[in-house]
């Protein structure tokens, strides 16, 4: 997974470890300054030995309890024995809406969940920190 | 050039949500064409084993790039990513004379197919930054474009390491989405 300036294409933040873990809550250490950016892109990576006929995900991101952004998205057929990947753009909310890194981070969640049709497949937690 | 102002300029376009799908040989330039349009680093791109989806929302409206894996043994995949396609982007490396007939026969075949009936198609000449490219005019003779007549096509040269041509090409998939 990483994060990017959308509009640099610089990459601000990657993670390789396997987040799909559903048993534990990673975190990402985020540089601030990502939240200037007047749109952000989210990329997600990911490889699969048997194909898929019907891949979707659902991407939420939440604060506390609240969700602030929500992706469905419908890949349709994996590959068999393919790497993927899949980017998701977004601009920031107005500078005036714009929540202080010091109140989002740590309470910020991306949670992704893959499905093949109906069969939830895994699940993803990563819990953001500006610093 | 980017994706974002390629989007706000579709806004005006019916649908909410856009498809596009690249493809083309291995090596044609695909991911590195789809990274240009990122603004991303394109000095580290490797063979897709796969796809790259690139989707960009903006206001509600969406618009997902779809790049394909060229190689011989994931074309016979490229069928199942055919469906509710608004433009096809067709790159043809334009430096790999030898491969022309294949990436020709590859083409004809995607043309026939149903599901991309009257689908728009765009084909980059990319790479012409190399020495020994091919021009736009003897490509689009040596694959016979001319006998297209069941959709709007267009040729447009480009480098997509230089971005030469690229925007002419998005521009022109912004005149010519499909009408539903």
């Amino acid at each position: 997974m990483n994060l990017r300036d959308a509009d640099s294409g610089k990459v601000l933040w990657q993670g390789t470890e396997d987040f799909t873990n559903p048993d534990v809550e990673h975190e990402a250490r985020v540089p601030r300054k990502i939240l200037k950016c007047r749109a952000v892109s989210r990329e997600i990576s990911f490889s699969s030995v048997h194909a898929m006929e019907k891949f979707r995900l659902e991407q939420r991101v939440f604060y506390k309890d609240r969700m602030l952004e929500e992706w469905f998205f419908e890949f349709g057929m994996v590959i068999p024995n393919s790497t993927n990947t899949w980017q998701s753009m977004i601009e920031a909310a107005p500078e005036s809406q714009m929540m202080p890194a010091q109140v989002l981070s740590g309470n910020v969640i991306i949670e992704t969940k893959f499905f093949d049709d109906d069969l939830l497949v895994s699940t993803s937690k990563v819990r953001l920190f500006y610093v | 050039m980017g994706l974002l102002s390629l989007l706000r300029k579709l806004k005006s376009a019916p649908d909410q949500e856009l498809r596009i799908l690249l493809l083309g040989l291995d090596n044609a330039g695909k991911t590195t064409l789809l990274k240009k349009l990122a603004s991303e680093d394109i000095t580290q791109t490797t063979p897709t084993q796969g796809f790259n989806i690139k989707s960009v929302q903006s206001d509600g409206f969406k618009l997902n790039v779809w790049d394909i894996g060229g190689q011989r043994k994931i074309r016979p995949y490229w069928r199942n990513y055919f469906e509710n396609t608004d433009v096809l982007i067709y790159v043809i490396d334009s430096g790999d004379r030898k491969r022309f007939e294949e990436t020709g026969q590859e083409l004809g075949e995607i043309l026939s197919e149903e599901k991309l009936a009257g689908v728009p198609v765009l084909i980059f000449a990319n790479k012409q930054d190399l020495f020994n490219a091919a021009p736009a005019s003897e490509i689009a003779e040596g694959l016979q474009l001319h006998t297209i007549r069941d959709r709007t096509w267009q040729i447009q040269a480009c480098s997509a390491t230089s971005g030469e041509g690229v925007k002419d090409g998005l521009d022109w998939v912004c005149k010519n989405l499909k009408k539903k």
